[in-house]
Parts: C-alpha cells; sequence; structure tokens
C-alpha cells in the first residue's frame, strides 16, 4: 500500500494498542428510563407493605420496608394486636431467609441417584402422570399422605380438599410441628376439652411463674408476651417473675426468683403448688368450687430434691395474694405423660388462682388448623415403614431434620416410592425427595392466616419472586386440575385466598364494598374482630390419671435442652441469628453443652473442651460450657442444636466422657462487670448511687450548643428482656455484614449494639443475678473520640449525634481506643455479602470497605428522613416519630427514643427518672444515653 | 609523636581509605540480610494493604499492638543521637567525638524507620497524606487537638533537623573523601561535601552553624519524645492517661537509645578496628548515661505504681495490676529485669569494663525498652473500663514480619552508612589527635 510509511504504520499499532488495553474491561449498563414508569416507584422513596411473619406460630403482623423493589427490612405492624409494631429477633431474620443463598432457585427431579433442574411445566406434566398411575379405581392413591406444618388459612384448605380428593385415609394430611407445645395442648383437651394453646395477656399478671417455659424467647407467642410482661415493669410495685427450671436460661434472667429444681423436677414443684393453694390451711382465698375435686385427684406428696418446701410455700403465698397471676408451662421440649402432667397442673394452678379470662384467655385458638396428635405422625412413619405409604407429599416439613433420630424417619423415607418435597430449601427430607418444587418465600407469597380467632391477617407478597418458585397451594391446585379431582374448582390460589379472607373480613365485621375499602383492609394488613373468651368449664373425668407423677430423678446427669431466643446452633438459621452472641453464653456459630460449675469441677471439665454424651438413644460430640446458672444434675443443650436429635428427648439420663480434644467456640464477651456496676440494680424505692468525687458535667471546653434537636435515648434495664431483636434489627438497617465464626472468635463481631451481660454471683446458685446491659455508642457530648482523629473523621453534629464519616477515616483506631464504652467497630476486612443477600443492603447506609471505623449513628437515616417528611408537611418533627431500628422493634419498649431539648418528650421524661444513671459517669463524657436501673425486687 | 597518636593518626586515615575500598564480603552479606528482611516486610504489609488487618492480631479491644510498639521503639532508639552529639556538645563533654557520628546516623535512620509505623498501621494507608495540612479543593481540615496530628509534626521536623545535624558534621570528613576519589564516587561525596574548600572562613562559620543546629536540636530531644507520649497521656485509658507520662517517656527513650549505641558500637569497633578511637573510656561515660536512665526510668515505674494502688480499687489499678499479673506478666517483669535491674549492674566497674557484659546488658535494656511499649499499648487496651469487653492480643505472623522488615530497613540504611561514609568525625579526632602531639610535643620540649 502506498501512502503508508513505515513511521505513519507504527503509529496506527500503537494508537490501536494503547486504545485496546484501555478500554473499559465491562461495557456501561445502558440506563435507558422507562417510558412508563411503574406506579407508586419513586427511586429513593420508601413504599411500606404490610403482610404477616411465617417464622413461628405466633403470626405477628409485619410492615416490610421495601425500596427499589426490594424489601429491605422488615418491622412490627403497629395496628396488629400481637406485634403491636414489634418483632423479635427470628422475625427480623425472616429477611434473610428471604436472601438466603441456600434457597432453591427452580424445581428438581431426581434422576438416578442425583435431584437435577427441570422446567415446572415438565416436573409437573411428569409428577401428574405418576399419581394418576398410581390412582386406583376409585380415583384415589390409598397410600398418599400430606405432610405439612401448621398452615391455619387458605393454604390449609386446599392441601386438606387436595388431600382427601386424592388421598383415600382418614389421615392423609398430617400436621407436623416440631417445636409445637403439644403437651400444653393435650393437657387443654384433657381438662377442658379445647386441644388449643391460650392466649396470654401478662399486662394484667402481677405475677407470673414460668415452669421452664421460654416465654420471652421462642414460646407461644414471645413479641406479645414480652410487651404483656415488660408493661408492668419499671413501676415500683412491678410484674414478678418466679422461674422454675434446672437452668437460668433468657426468660429466667428477667425473674425476681429463680428456684433451681433438678433436672425433671419442675412436675413435683407444680403438684406442690398446686396442693399448697389447695390445702384449706393456707386459706387462699376465691377457689373454685371444683377444688374439693381436684385436691382429691392429687397424686401423694413426693419429697423435692431442689426446691425446699419453704420456697413453693411462698410462692404459693405471693400467688394468692398478688392476683392476677399467670402460670406458663411446660416448654416445647416437654413430652410424653410427664409433659402432659406438668401442663395440667399449671393450667389447674392458674383455674385455681381465676387466671383464666384475665391474664389467660381459651377458646381463642384458631380452629382452622392445628398440629396432629404425635401419635399420628408416628403411625404416618410406621406405615411408610411398612411400606403402605406411595406418595408423601411434605410442606415444609422436614422430619428427617427435625425429628430424633430413634424416630427412624431415614428408614421410613426410603421405603416411600414417591416423594414430593415442596419447601424453600433443600433440607434434610428433601435431598431423599423424587421431586422437589420449590415454593415462594412468605414475603412473596399471598395468603391468609387466623392466628388466633377474631383476627385475620393477610399475608401479600413485598416483592416479586426471587427466583423460579411456585406456591405450593398453587402447584396442588395446578395437580388437582391436571387430575380432574372432584371437589376442587378453583384453579388459582390467589383467588381463592381472596375469596376466603374476604369472607372472614365480613365475618369479622369489617367493610369490604368499595375497592377503596378493600385496599384499606389489605393496606392495614390485619381485620380484628371480637371474640369472648371463654370460661373454661374443668373436665374431673380423668384428672387423677393425667396428674401422672414419678419419683423425682435419680441423682446424676441428665439432658435438659433450652430454647434461645436467637439461633445460634441452628446450622439452617440465617447468618444474623448465627452470629450476634447468645446473649447469656456469649457463643455464636456452634452448639454447646453446658455444665454446672461444680460438675465440671468433678469432670476436670474445661470451657471448649469436646464432650462425648450419650443417652439409651445415641451419642454426640459437643462442646463444653461452663454455667454459672445451672444445676448440677443438668447437663444443657440448646433446642436447635442437630446433635440434639441423636441424644433424644430431654430429661433422659445422659452420661459425659471427655475425648481429649478441644472445640474452637466463638465466646464473646466476659460475664462479670468486676464491681463496676455498669448494670445497676437497685432495691425496690431505691435510687442510684451516684459516683462521689468528681463534679459531673464540668468541662474545660464549653459544652455544645444544639439549636433544634438533642437526640438521646434512654434504655430501661427493668424492661430489657434480652432477647436481642434490636441487635439484629440493627444489622439488618445499618448493612452490618456477617463476619463468620473465625472473626468471631478473634473478637471481630460488626455489631453496633451488643447486650453485655454480667453474671453477679450470690451466696447460692440461686441467688445468683443476671444483669444486662445494652450497649452502643453513647453519642457524648464531650466524646473522648472527637478530638483524637486527625482527620476529623468523627465530629459532633448540631443535633447531638456523633457522627462518623466515613469517606474521611483513615483507620488509625485511636478513637475505638479512646472510647470508653468500647463502642466503636473497626472493618477488619472488606465485607462480604453472599449473593443475592447483598439485595437486603439499605440503600440509605454505605457499606463500609476496610480499614474504616464505624459504630452506632442512631441510625441518622431515619432521623433525616422523619425530618425531611415533617418538613415536608411543614411541621415540626413529632415526639416519638424518630425511632432507630433498635428502639423500633424493641418487644419490651425497653428502648426509647426522642429529642431530649423538648421536656415534655418521652425520652426526657424518661432520662428525668429516679432510677437514671448514664454510664461511666465518672469520665464525664455526657453520654446522650440514659439508663435507668433495673429494680431488684423481694426475691 | 607517641605511638598511640600514632596509631590514633594510622587508624583514622585508615577509616577514610575504607570507605574508598570495595566492600567485603561480611558487609555484603549483612547487607542482603537485611534486603530480605525489607522484602519479607514489605510482601507482609501488602497483605495488610490488600486484606485490610484481619491479618494482624488487633480486635476490638486492642486497636493497637506491635506496629505502635515498633513506633514508640524506633523513636525512642532515635533519640541517643541527638542527646549525644547535640545535648553533649553543648556540655563540651569530650568524649562524645568519637562515637557521635554513628549515634547521629541512627538517629536519622531510627526516624525514618519510626515514621513508616504511623502510615503502616492505618486502616487505609493510602490516604495517609491526609494527616498532613495542605490546601485541598475540598477544604478538609486537620485536627490540631489530636495527638497523632501533633506527632506528624514532631516526627518531621526532628527528622529534618538531625538530618541537617548530621550533613552539617559531615561535610568536612564527606570533602576529604571526595579529593581522594574519582569519577562517579567524586560526584558522589562532593553532594555530601556542598562545595567544601576548607578555607579558615568555612571553618568558622562551620562552627557556628555545628552549635546553633546543636541549641535547635536540643530541645527536640525533650519535645519529640513528649508528643509520642502524648499519643498515650492526652488518652483517658486507665494506663495510659497519666501526666507522668513525658519525662518518663523521655527517659526512656534516653535509655533504649544509648543502649542502641553501645550494642552497635561494639560490633563496630571490632570490625572497623578502630580500637584506638573508640576506647574503653567512652564505653564507660555511655555506660553512666544509662545507669542515670534507668535509675529515672525505674522511679517512673514506682511513682505510676504507687500513684494507681493509691487511687483506690477502679479501672487505673485494675489495668496497672493487670499489666504486672495478666496475660503477658512474663513481659512485664522481662522488661522490669531488663531496664531497672540490668543496668544496676553496671554500677560495677567489672561489668562495665567488659565489653561482653556491657553489651549483654544493652541487648536486655533493648528487649526490656521494647517490651515496656508493648505492656504499655497492649495491657491498658486489654484492660479497658468496660470489663465485658476485656481481651487478648496476639501478635500474629504479618506484625511480625513488619517489625522485622523495619529492623531490615534501618540496618540496610545503617551498612550503608557505614560503607560509605566515615562512621566517626574523622576531621574533629585529627584535631584532636593533632592537639594531644602539640601537647605532647610542648612536655617534651
Amino acid at each position: 500500500m502506498p501512502g503508508i510509511g513505515r513511521r505513519f504504520f507504527l503509529k496506527v499499532v500503537s494508537a490501536t494498542g494503547v486504545a485496546a488495553a484501555c478500554s473499559p474491561s465491562h461495557a456501561p449498563e445502558k440506563l435507558i428510563p422507562l417510558l412508563n414508569p411503574p406506579e407508586n416507584l419513586v427511586p429513593g422513596k420508601p413504599l411500606f407493605y404490610r403482610t404477616v411473619c411465617r417464622g413461628c406460630g405466633a403470626g405477628c403482623g409485619v410492615t416490610a420496608r421495601s425500596r427499589e423493589g426490594r424489601v429491605v427490612k422488615l418491622e412490627g405492624n403497629p395496628d396488629d394486636p400481637i406485634s403491636a409494631g414489634a418483632l423479635c429477633a427470628r422475625g427480623q431474620a425472616e429477611l434473610q431467609g428471604l436472601y438466603a443463598p441456600d434457597r432453591l432457585r427452580g424445581p428438581l427431579a431426581r434422576q438416578g441417584d442425583e435431584l437435577k433442574p427441570l422446567p415446572w411445566a415438565a416436573a409437573l406434566a411428569q409428577l401428574g402422570g405418576l399419581l394418576g398411575k398410581l390412582r386406583g379405581s376409585d380415583g384415589r392413591i390409598a397410600g398418599l399422605r400430606l405432610l405439612s406444618r401448621c398452615e391455619p388459612g387458605s393454604a390449609g384448605a386446599v392441601q386438606r380438599s387436595f388431600a382427601s380428593a386424592l388421598g383415600a385415609a382418614k389421615n392423609a394430611r398430617v400436621v407436623f410441628e416440631p417445636r409445637d407445645l403439644a403437651s400444653l395442648r393435650a393437657a387443654n383437651m384433657k381438662l377442658f376439652g379445647r386441644a388449643e394453646l391460650p392466649v396470654l395477656a401478662l399486662s394484667r399478671a402481677r405475677s407470673v411463674v414460668s415452669f421452664g417455659a421460654d416465654f420471652l424467647e421462642t414460646w407461644l407467642s414471645p413479641v406479645e408476651q414480652a410487651r404483656g410482661l415488660m408493661a408492668g415493669r419499671g413501676e415500683p410495685d412491678r410484674t414478678r417473675l418466679t422461674w422454675i427450671s434446672p437452668r437460668l436460661s433468657m426468660s429466667g434472667a428477667n425473674a425476681d426468683t429463680w428456684l433451681c429444681t433438678a433436672p425433671g423436677e419442675e412436675l413435683q414443684v407444680a403438684l406442690e403448688l398446686l396442693r399448697w393453694l389447695l390445702d384449706p390451711v393456707n386459706q387462699v382465698a376465691a377457689l373454685p368450687p371444683e377444688a374439693a375435686a381436684i385436691r382429691a385427684a392429687l397424686p401423694p406428696p413426693r419429697p423435692l430434691r431442689g426446691v425446699s418446701p419453704e420456697q413453693v410455700a411462698h410462692l404459693g403465698r405471693e400467688l394468692s395474694l398478688r392476683r392476677p397471676s399467670a402460670l406458663l408451662g411446660p416448654p416445647a421440649s416437654a413430652s410424653g405423660a410427664e409433659g402432659r402432667a406438668l401442663a395440667a397442673a399449671v393450667q389447674l394452678c392458674n383455674l385455681v388462682l381465676g387466671n383464666f379470662g384475665k391474664s389467660m384467655q381459651l377458646g381463642l385458638g384458631s380452629e382452622l388448623d392445628a398440629p396432629s396428635p404425635e401419635e399420628d405422625l408416628y403411625a404416618l412413619l410406621e406405615e411408610a415403614r411398612r411400606g403402605e405409604v406411595t406418595v408423601l407429599l411434605l410442606h415444609r416439613a422436614d422430619p428427617l431434620g427435625k425429628l430424633p433420630a430413634s424416630a427412624r424417619v431415614e428408614e421410613a423415607l426410603r421405603k416411600v416410592p414417591l416423594i414430593v418435597s415442596l419447601g424453600e430449601r433443600l433440607d434434610a427430607t428433601a435431598r431423599l425427595a423424587h421431586f422437589v418444587l420449590p415454593d415462594h418465600h412468605a414475603l412473596e407469597s399471598f395468603g391468609d392466616l387466623e392466628p388466633r380467632k377474631g383476627m385475620l391477617a393477610l399475608q401479600q407478597p413485598v416483592l416479586s419472586p426471587l427466583w423460579d418458585t411456585r406456591a405450593s397451594s398453587q402447584v396442588l391446585l395446578d395437580l388437582a386440575a391436571a387430575l380432574k379431582l372432584p371437589g376442587i374448582a378453583d384453579k388459582d390460589f390467589r383467588e381463592l385466598s381472596k375469596a376466603r379472607w374476604q369472607a372472614g373480613a365480613k365475618a369479622l365485621g369489617a367493610k369490604l364494598d368499595t375497592p377503596q375499602a378493600q385496599r384499606d383492609v389489605q393496606a392495614q394488613g390485619v381485620v380484628v374482630g371480637h371474640v369472648e373468651a371463654l370460661q373454661p368449664a374443668l373436665k374431673l373425668d380423668g384428672l387423677a390419671p393425667l396428674l401422672f407423677t414419678k419419683p423425682s430423678p435419680a441423682e446424676g446427669l441428665h439432658l435438659v435442652a433450652f430454647a434461645t431466643a436467637l439461633a445460634n446452633a441452628d446450622p439452617e438459621a440465617p447468618g444474623w441469628l448465627r452470629e450476634v452472641p447468645d446473649v447469656l453464653t456469649g457463643v455464636s456459630w456452634s452448639s454447646w453443652a453446658e455444665l454446672s460449675q461444680a460438675t465440671a469441677q468433678r469432670l476436670g471439665v474445661k470451657t471448649g473442651d469436646l464432650l462425648a454424651l450419650s443417652t439409651d438413644q445415641g451419642k454426640a460430640e459437643l462442646a463444653a460450657l461452663i454455667s454459672p446458672a445451672l444445676h448440677d444434675d443438668a447437663v444443657a443443650v440448646p433446642q436447635d442444636a442437630p446433635e440434639l436429635r441423636a441424644l433424644g428427648t430431654p430429661g433422659r439420663a445422659v452420661r459425659l466422657e471427655r475425648t481429649g480434644k478441644t472445640f474452637p467456640l466463638a465466646l464473646t464477651g466476659r460475664a462479670s462487670q468486676e464491681g463496676r456496676d455498669l448494670a445497676r440494680v437497685i432495691a425496690e424505692g431505691g435510687a442510684p448511687k451516684r459516683e462521689q468525687g468528681h463534679e459531673q458535667g464540668r468541662t474545660l471546653v464549653a459544652p455544645h450548643e444544639h439549636p433544634q434537636h438533642r437526640w438521646a435515648m434512654s434504655i430501661d434495664l427493668d424492661k430489657c428482656t434480652g432477647c436481642q431483636a434490636c441487635v439484629v434489627a440493627c444489622y439488618a438497617e445499618n448493612n452490618l455484614p456477617v463476619v463468620g465464626p473465625q472473626a468471631a472468635r478473634e473478637g471481630r463481631l460488626m455489631a453496633w449494639l451488643r447486650i453485655q451481660r454480667s453474671v453477679e454471683k450470690g451466696a447460692s446458685l440461686e441467688a445468683s443475678r443476671v444483669a444486662l446491659l445494652p450497649s452502643l455508642c453513647q453519642h457524648c457530648d464531650a466524646a473522648p473520640c472527637e478530638p483524637v482523629c486527625p482527620v476529623y473523621a468523627t465530629y459532633h453534629t448540631p443535633e447531638g449525634l456523633n457522627a462518623q464519616v466515613y469517606n474521611r477515616c483513615i483507620g488509625t483506631r485511636y478513637c475505638a481506643n479512646n472510647c470508653p464504652y468500647d463502642a466503636r467497630v473497626f472493618n477488619w476486612e472488606d465485607p462480604v455479602f453472599v449473593e443475592p443477600l447483598q439485595m437486603q443492603l439499605n440503600p440509605d447506609v454505605s457499606v463500609r470497605s476496610k480499614g474504616v471505623m464505624e459504630k452506632c449513628t442512631f441510625c441518622v437515616q431515619r432521623i433525616r428522613f422523619a425530618e425531611g417528611t415533617a418538613r415536608d408537611e411543614g411541621r415540626p418533627v413529632r415526639d416519638g416519630e424518630v425511632t432507630p431500628a433498635c428502639v423500633q422493634t424493641c418487644p419490651a419498649q425497653a428502648l426509647v427514643f426522642g429529642d431530649a431539648k423538648d421536656p415534655k418528650s418521652r425520652v426526657a421524661l424518661a432520662q428525668a427518672e429516679s432510677r437514671g444513671y448514664r454510664l461511666l459517669e465518672e469520665v464525664n463524657t455526657l453520654p446522650a444515653i440514659a439508663y435507668q436501673a433495673r429494680r431488684g425486687g423481694k426475691g | 609523636m607517641s605511638a598511640a597518636i600514632a596509631e590514633r593518626m594510622r587508624s583514622l586515615d585508615q577509616t577514610t581509605e575504607d570507605a574508598l575500598r570495595p566492600p567485603r564480603y561480611g558487609w555484603a552479606a549483612l547487607v542482603a540480610v537485611s534486603l530480605t528482611c525489607i522484602a519479607i516486610g514489605v510482601y507482609s504489609w501488602s497483605l495488610i494493604i490488600r486484606f485490610g488487618m484481619q491479618y494482624t492480631g488487633l480486635n476490638r479491644p486492642v486497636g493497637w499492638g506491635v506496629l505502635i510498639t515498633d513506633f514508640v521503639f524506633w523513636v525512642g532508639i532515635a533519640h541517643s543521637g541527638t542527646l549525644i552529639s547535640a545535648v553533649l556538645f553543648l556540655f563540651r563533654a569530650r568524649f562524645r567525638t568519637a562515637v557521635y557520628r554513628a549515634a547521629e546516623a541512627m538517629t536519622v535512620f531510627g526516624v525514618m524507620t519510626a515514621g513508616l509505623f504511623p502510615i503502616i498501621h492505618l486502616g487505609r494507608p493510602w490516604y495517609a497524606h491526609w494527616i498532613l495540612p495542605y490546601p485541598n479543593q475540598r477544604h478538609l481540615q486537620i485536627n490540631f487537638r489530636s495527638p497523632l496530628v501533633w506527632d506528624a509534626f514532631a516526627i518531621s521536623t526532628y527528622f529534618c533537623v538531625s538530618a541537617m545535624f548530621l550533613l552539617a558534621g559531615l561535610m568536612p570528613d564527606a570533602a576529604a573523601l571526595r579529593d581522594g576519589s574519582q569519577g562517579l564516587r567524586r560526584r558522589f561525596y562532593a553532594l555530601f561535601a556542598l562545595g567544601w574548600r576548607g578555607t579558615a572562613e568555612e571553618w568558622r562559620h562551620h562552627g557556628r552553624a555545628y552549635l546553633f543546629f546543636a541549641a535547635f536540636a536540643t530541645p527536640l530531644v525533650i519535645s519529640v519524645h513528649s508528643v509520642v507520649s502524648w499519643d498515650f497521656a492526652v488518652s483517658i485509658v486507665p494506663g495510659w492517661h497519666s501526666t507522668l507520662f513525658p519525662p518518663y517517656f523521655v527517659a526512656g527513650a534516653i535509655l533504649s537509645g544509648v543502649a542502641m549505641v553501645i550494642t552497635l558500637l561494639i560490633p563496630i569497633r571490632r570490625a572497623m578496628k578502630l580500637e584506638s578511637i573508640i576506647t574503653l573510656d567512652h564505653f564507660d561515660m555511655l555506660s553512666r548515661l544509662v545507669i542515670l536512665t534507668s535509675l529515672i526510668l525505674t522511679y517512673s515505674y514506682s511513682t505510676e505504681f504507687l500513684l494507681a494502688l493509691r487511687a483506690g480499687p477502679g479501672p487505673e489499678r485494675d489495668t496497672l495490676l493487670y499489666r504486672a499479673t495478666g496475660a503477658f506478666w512474663p513481659f512485664f517483669w522481662l522488661m522490669v529485669l531488663g531496664n531497672c535491674v540490668g543496668p544496676l549492674f553496671l554500677f560495677f566497674k567489672r561489668v562495665r569494663g567488659s565489653l561482653v557484659g556491657l553489651f549483654f546488658v544493652c541487648v536486655l535494656v533493648n528487649v526490656g525498652m521494647w517490651l515496656e511499649r508493648f505492656n504499655i499499648v497492649v495491657s491498658s487496651l486489654e484492660h479497658n473500663r468496660v470489663p465485658f469487653d476485656w481481651g487478648t492480643y496476639h501478635p500474629r505472623l504479618v506484625e511480625i514480619g513488619i517489625t522485622l522488615g523495619s529492623f531490615g530497613w534501618f540496618f540496610f540504611w545503617f551498612l550503608l552508612f557505614l560503607k560509605l561514609l566515615p562512621a566517626i568525625s574523622v576531621s574533629e579526632l585529627k584535631e584532636d589527635a593533632h592537639h594531644a602531639a602539640l601537647h605532647e610535643a610542648a612536655h617534651a620540649a
């Protein structure tokens, strides 16, 4: 080619080379605005949807905050009488269940030994064909069984009609709830003819007694119960709580009195208490007419080991005077005749004390669906083992993963030729299934729920399904249509559910005449009617055999299972529930076995030793943890621990052996205040002692002026239960990363808010007290972190916040060293949010990078949101309008937030309370957080 | 001229000639070791930069550890140089002449090492320059209330002044080397000689300037380590928050600095055959300095403990008791052994006069002083005000690697200096020797 010289050629080559080398590795995304933007979707503006939490059976109403089509935060529905705006830790973590990386993303079908992906149409066609072949001459499948969790709503109705149309057996549908309070249900059936659980109104109780029932963690309806109990706390004549159990659990940590029973002795204590109440010598007033009959049915007394008769009499006297009261029990782990007897004794105490209709109501339990009796489940497994079950449909039921190994579930499942799993993830049972048809997450589904009588909760999707999933009820309807099942006319589950909830709402008196009225109910999320509770009538026949008793268990170690508010021991739980340390032990990321100090000493066991536990059912290895608050005969294991399955139901004798190995437990925090009195307890009527010898408030530099607001918080230690819902809410709101077990062991948890614990040892084990202290950035007026930062990355805002500018931080960590409260958290590494967990990230809060300091901001984004709303509406910010995530979700309402400059604000009033004190007053940091000391009670 | 003086003169000439000779194998091996250490340090730091501080042993209560210990340690090492050359110059302590050049070089290289640590220990070291007040578009200011900013000023000032002081003293010797060399090497020495011709006028100015620098550098000896101590004293951490810290740190710095000078001079004297110039008398004088500062330090330790114990129960007392009895109790008692007990042996002439004994005591002081900083930094943070958060800190490989790297970095420069420049002030020593010869001649006459 003429005209191209050597130089020109080189120029062109180098220019193209440079251009090629510099070209961006990623082509920029095309940002084309939508021609018709979706209605209501304004970027940057949150949308709120109402639905219902399906994390447990309580049925709390939920408000979901959605940003740009993704739900980023769950909060309680303030219109819902159960949650009343609050949510527990597990409820908060439902969000991580939604975005769980291990959720199934499409249907799977078995091909040989493997489950392989398959399109929905093909999967349903194959399954329909198989079911069609199995139908007998009557069009039914004799061996069809449906195992489901409890579904008190349309989903349950669909399942029932499907099972009765296609299945032949009477109990073709079995409801399986591993954490059901079966004993209590059974006892209520025997005593009052109602197989249901009570609804508690603890705010009316003046004394509460719990026989090991973790009513602040998972038992029945923890959010509602925490609110109820704590409504009576803080005042001088506060609700008293007595805890009767071998282990001081979180609920027990809130008690005034702990009766430390030997394992399994709760029943004896309950019977003795009942005997005391009924004994005419004690002159308990207003005994019911059946008193004599009950007394006659009581088994002969037996000696108590852990608890003295005086303690029982003391409790009886308290209960006879402080009415109404509420006796709660037994926990979900109590089973068999003994569990039923304990439940019956507890309910009889309630009856004798006249608590029904006051603090405790029967007749409100939903009758739409209920867990089947245990016998039905075991019958199903037995049939399966005999090869009589030909089709097993599983709806969110994992018997293999949840039942004890002794139930021989795997053997039963292997005999079933066709297992269809309708769930969210590949749990142990689903792994054996032939078809795995993934269900929507609760937050993606339509549905309706009757949490209790006189209430209707709407389940509404808060975002479009993330994956190729399909509502299980819809799958059943589709199959029914394909098989032309008689009696199932509905094609669309959403329509079916809508018709049902509208009928239900109308029955409750809701007006649904106009589309607007319908929308209003949907926006409300819940319909509340009025249903009278029943005054239960005692059935006296069969009372004596129900109050079964056996001799107090022999000495020696026994297995005790306890519930925790989080799920550190559960390998299937979302990261937040595994990482936030258990409030009483500080353990995260693993299960553990607790031993008392004396037992550990006797066996020469140290915390972290790996123990081999064996019962008559099986063996398991667990890390030892020495507990300061446990009966010497107890070996306590968290209820969520998978190891518990091998060991069998709690209560049985257990043998311990050291394996010689250790397990690196991730433990956070020391359970001692070293006498520094950070979490204070005052005697009834007293005021906390003030620090002496320093002049509070005197500073060299003039204190800050706050022209408009001075945001402040008040924390009532008399109300804090330690449930850590606030901690998990903080994780959700502020994009805190989950760092994993190794970093947890290294003391690098990222929590901005922590519940610090300390066990104050008393003269005896029972006199030990657990003091809990929610600890977060104190937003000091004279903050020690501020002057030491060389680059002004932390500074005091005009609204009294101690702000942290992540972009400016260079990571000297001087501020953290100088913070007397250890409130600051350093990013030791770049945060990792495993796909698709990053979709949960709150766009209002930046994700911090490695090398940057961070800490509680009092949820400054929520403050700004409230201020912005107020400004748009041309009014000042209302008191209570600004709530940081922790305050918002606190079930016990222990936290109050607001403007301390407004003397009439709730926070200012709370801070002025006589129990008030500030942390480390002697350092004179002038914190914005005031604590109210816990009242000591008389116990 | 007596044999002794002739020997001194020959030895001095030897020093100048040595600088111009090709390096020996031993030297090259030492340089190779230093470079390896530097490589280890750089690699360790690169891990922190890439993956974050997770590679250190730091955690929630303990935000500072070995890296800050190293920082304070090297600032302390950098102290004796100025003390020996400037303060002793002002006091007309003649024994300084033989040792001050090495001490000054040690100072400069010590500051060069120390100055790296505030950058290395940052979470985001690539923004280290934000700590300096420079005009920027965003009008961002630095916080003059922060002791870390004071540090930046104190360290950079100290580096500039001590470097100038070293270079000023070096000028005549560098000129002598320049005149004895050719080519590239000549240009190298010419750089240090700054056109020195040795005229009477130049000598007069030089003397004046040297005096001025000495006067200027003296207060820095006090101020630099006081400022470093403020990193701790200004905070409210129990175990750090103490008005005793500035004098206590200065005394400690001088102790560690002098001990380091002795530790380095003993092998140098042997390797470079300087026995006639750096005599046992010099070591004797330096030993006395060690004893003095060690006693001040012992007094400071006692005061710290007595005050904390007298304060009654509380975080202050708990932290101090924890320091002596807690997780790192062996470190505490090793520190007492090295800094308080060991130097007491120097009261005995036998120990002081034996170079082996002296070397041993000084190495022990160096270890003790490093541990002192470690104890102060770590034990106080481990045992802060909230017992829930009490924790422990264990240094990790990366921190040990960086520490090793800092020693490599220091010795690399020091070895270069020993090879290329005279480790003793030849011109001043010659002057001394000349004076002595004249004196002798006068006596003979």
